[in-house]
């Protein structure tokens, strides 16, 4: 299995945002798939979304692309969030206090914090 | 034309087996003609002449007999100034339209003016007195060749019916003879068109009568069957050309020249095409052919006449294929194990018989000397030979010839023809030259094994015995045999060594031992991930802290390989320089969080649990602080449950971090487990992630020791895990003793 079919990254644009799906497992294999890919979809947006809803498992390889995503907007000045996942994935960014440290928002909703 | 009509005399017996003479001799047409026209002149004629129609639809006379010696000759000179005219009175023209035969019997001036080619003609006729005519078609299968006319003059008798039927049937049998040369023209044309066909064709063929005789072959036969020209297989006698090969089937039986479909074929069965590998006895050659053989029947007897044999040569096609197929079973093979000692063993079997009589592989050991790894034959009382030789006269590798030469200029070779001259002078001694003989080798190949970064060693393989022998079209196979074993043999000791690297880096990651806390059991597993052994982040460390207190970390920098070593040893040692320093829990952390954040790359994390410990005499008081890091799982004795502390921020990227404290009173039979996230990663389910399942307190049996239940609980993840953890597992526990 190659890496493209274990991490599947969807690219919406909206009228401030840019929404990236993700889909599958993002770790060590995959984290840097979703740095090209925000890279690649990018295009000065006021808002970068990582939409984890459909992503079946993160480890700490994976949570370190999306501190990097993170890293990357505050650069540009652009603001980021997340559409929360599973419970796995949520409960990693719990443990490891990531989740005090980004916005969340519903899926189609505007920023909710 | 029926015998009654025929005349009952001697004359027309003697002239028809007169005649049955001349026309079965072979000379050619226009000799048969002239013999035919002179056996009429005089008993029957005293002009005869033989005219055909020519492909231009033209009549032309071919054979003219007289009595007169002078007319034959005036005539044809006359014929050549007035050609008959097809479409004509003449009776010649209108016998040869018709196909019905004539019969003038009195021809006067007046009849003859009639039909002359004018009347010069007609003068010439009158002059020489052209009396009575019978005019008789030349007609075979169904075709009018001509007409064969027959002419009295002067004062002889008139013909009657009775001699235009002698002449029908005279005419008749020489229009026969006509038939049959032209036929025998065409079909020799056919035949020196086929003939070059044959001659020409790059197929070897060969004809063969019942007695398996050889009657005609062309060069590419003679070429193929090792004869210089296709005479020499035709006279040699049946199954001598066989003899000189060996002839196997696909799967190395022997074959007879009864089952060769040709002979099959005389047998009355239906061979189907044939694969056989032909291999030269004098000369060792291999060729692989395909033998078609189709019959040629005489359709009277419905007899096989002949067999035309078919013989295809793909030794290149099939040499291919077996290459291919060898290499894919060679590639299976060395990639069936990491120990390429025991792969290279398996590939000299897999060599032999299939490549080669015997196969030794030698690699340079790390001392830098030749070391055989493996060395194969059919028969192993033949073995104890090869492992003779290595024992009394293993070569040194500076030595010019053989496997040390092929190692160093890593080239392959290949030896033919060895001469016992040159085996003497190879040979250290007597009994070495003794030993060398006695392999009986009748070819040699000598291929590196190549790795990318270089040669490692060699791959030998001798034909001996067999009737096949190694040739310069076996190299190509054999180089990329140790082009590919070189790659398999390079990446295995790769991999040990990479193993041995991990092994001792993880060692350098983690505490040699445990120290002894008084009163308090401690425990430790490390596992981990992956069948490469990447080094993983995990870490864990017990150390003195501020006199009576003990410290114990455990802690998860993100990553693998060396970079994530790098981290893990400076959080480690960071960690521990900070407790040295009599720092709090909280401070320590901070200062890894400012070491982590001053690495270049500025995206190192990692996560911490710190536990610190002071044993009181009824309990021990705990204090649990974590960044990031899962919180620890604090297990009664009764099996319940529950988890420790607050999650704080991991270190090294978010700022600023939070980090949280929490106090703990362990007591007599509570259980405190530290761990890192492989262990409820290890869940390929995923879904459910309650802790609860990642330590099932049902599957634990907690009377036993504590490494004991460490084990357990590593055994539990692995089953969870179906075998394949997705991250390392370093699991620190402790509980009162």
């Amino acid at each position: 299995m190659g890496v493209q079919d274990q991490l599947r990254i969807d690219v919406r644009h909206e009228a401030d945002r840019v929404v990236l799906s993700l889909a599958g497992e993002l770790d060590l294999a995959t984290a840097e798939l979703l740095e090209q890919a925000i890279d690649a979809a990018e295009n000065g947006e006021q808002l970068v979304v990582l939409d984890l809803q459909a992503l079946e498992f993160i480890d700490s390889t994976g949570l370190r692309g999306v501190l990097a995503a993170l890293e990357g907007c505050r650069e540009r000045g652009q603001e980021f969030a997340i559409t929360p996942g599973s419970p796995q994935v949520q409960r990693l960014l719990s443990v490891t206090g990531v989740s005090g440290h980004l916005r969340t928002i519903a899926s189609g909703d505007e920023v909710v914090a | 034309m029926s015998e009654q009509t025929l005349p009952q005399n001697d004359l027309a017996v003697e002239l028809l087996v007169e005649a049955g003479a001349v026309l079965a001799t072979s000379l050619d047409l226009a000799t048969t003609m002239n013999q035919v026209a002179h056996l009429t002149v005089p008993r029957l004629a005293d002009l005869c002449v033989i005219d055909l129609l020519a492909e231009d639809g033209s009549i032309r006379e071919v054979a003219v007999a007289s009595s007169d010696p002078e007319l034959a000759p005036a005539l044809e000179a006359m014929r050549r100034e007035y050609p008959l005219d097809p479409h004509g009175e003449h009776p010649v023209a209108r016998v040869i339209a018709s196909g019905e035969p004539e019969l003038l019997e009195e021809m006067t001036s007046m009849l003859l003016r009639s039909f002359a080619q004018g009347s010069e003609h007609a003068r010439f006729m009158i002059e020489h007195r052209y009396r009575s005519a019978a005019v008789a078609p030349l007609r075979a299968h169904g075709r009018t060749l001509g007409a064969l006319s027959l002419l009295r003059i002067g004062d002889g008798e008139p013909y009657t019916s009775g001699d235009l039927s002698l002449a029908c049937e005279l005419a008749g049998r020489a229009a026969m003879a006509i038939d049959n040369a032209r036929l025998f023209s065409a079909l020799r044309r056919v035949e020196q068109r086929l003939e070059a066909v044959l001659v020409n064709l790059a197929e070897a063929i060969t004809l063969i009568d019942a007695r398996g005789q050889t009657i005609f072959a062309n060069q590419a036969a003679a070429d193929l069957l090792g004869v210089s020209t296709p005479a020499e297989l035709v006279s040699a006698g049946p199954g001598t050309i066989m003899s000189r090969f060996l002839v196997l089937d696909e799967h190395g039986r022997e074959l007879d020249l009864e089952s060769m479909p040709g002979r099959r074929l005389f047998a009355g069965e239906h061979p189907e095409p044939l694969l056989v590998r032909n291999i030269v006895r004098a000369s060792g050659e291999e060729r692989w052919l395909i033998v078609r053989s189709s019959p040629i029947i005489d359709p009277e007897s419905a007899q096989i006449l002949y067999v035309v044999n078919v013989f295809e040569n793909i030794t290149e096609v099939k040499r291919a294929q077996l290459a291919e197929s060898f290499m894919a079973e060679a590639s299976r093979v060395l990639a069936s194990s990491m120990d390429y000692a025991e792969t290279l063993q398996l590939l000299a079997r897999l060599a032999v018989p299939q490549l080669a009589d015997w196969c030794a592989v030698d690699v340079v050991d790390e001392s830098g000397e030749l070391e055989r790894v493996a060395v194969h034959h059919s028969d192993p009382s033949r073995l104890e030979l090869a492992e003779a030789l290595d024992r009394g006269y293993r070569p040194a590798l500076d030595e010019p010839l053989g496997v040390p030469e092929v190692i160093r200029s890593g080239k392959a070779r290949i030896y033919t023809d060895i001469e016992p001259q040159a085996l003497a002078e190879y040979a250290r001694d007597d009994a070495h030259l003794a030993l060398l003989s006695a392999i009986e080798a009748t070819a040699v190949i000598i291929v590196p094994l190549a790795a990318p970064g270089g040669t490692i060693g060699a791959i030998t393989l001798v034909s001996s015995e067999s009737v096949r022998r190694l040739s310069p079209a076996d190299l190509a196979l054999a180089e990329r045999l140790g082009r590919r074993a070189g790659t398999a043999v390079e990446s295995a000791r790769l991999y040990t060594e990479r193993t041995k690297i991990a092994r001792m880096l993880e060692a350098a990651l983690l505490p040699e031992s445990l120290p002894e806390i008084p009163g308090v059991e401690i425990a430790a597993l490390y596992r981990a991930a992956g069948e490469l052994n990447d080094v993983g982040g995990d870490f864990y460390d017990v150390l003195s802290y501020d006199g009576d207190s003990w410290l114990l970390a455990i802690g998860d920098v993100c990553g693998k390989g060396a970079r994530a070593a790098g981290v893990t040893a400076l959080a480690r040692h960071t960690l521990r320089a900070a407790a040295m320093l009599g720092q709090t829990p909280a401070a320590m952390l901070g200062t890894l969080h400012a070491a982590l954040r001053r690495q270049p790359s500025g995206s190192d994390l990692c996560t911490v649990c710190l536990v610190t410990l002071e044993r009181l005499p009824a309990n021990a008081r705990l204090t649990v602080t974590l960044a990031g890091h899962p919180p620890p799982l604090l297990i009664d004795a009764d099996g319940s449950q529950r988890l420790i502390g607050k999650p704080g921020t991991l270190l090294g990227v978010l700022d600023p971090i939070e980090i949280s404290e929490v106090d703990l009173e362990l007591r007599e039979g509570q259980t405190l487990l530290l761990y890192t996230d492989g262990l409820p990663e290890a869940d390929r389910a995923g879904g459910q992630l309650d802790e609860q399942t990642f330590v099932d307190p049902r599957r634990l049996a907690l009377g036993s020791t504590l490494g004991e239940l460490l084990t357990q609980i590593e055994q539990a993840a692995l089953v969870r895990a179906e075998g394949r953890l997705r991250d390392d597992i370093a699991l620190l526990a402790l509980r009162l003793r």
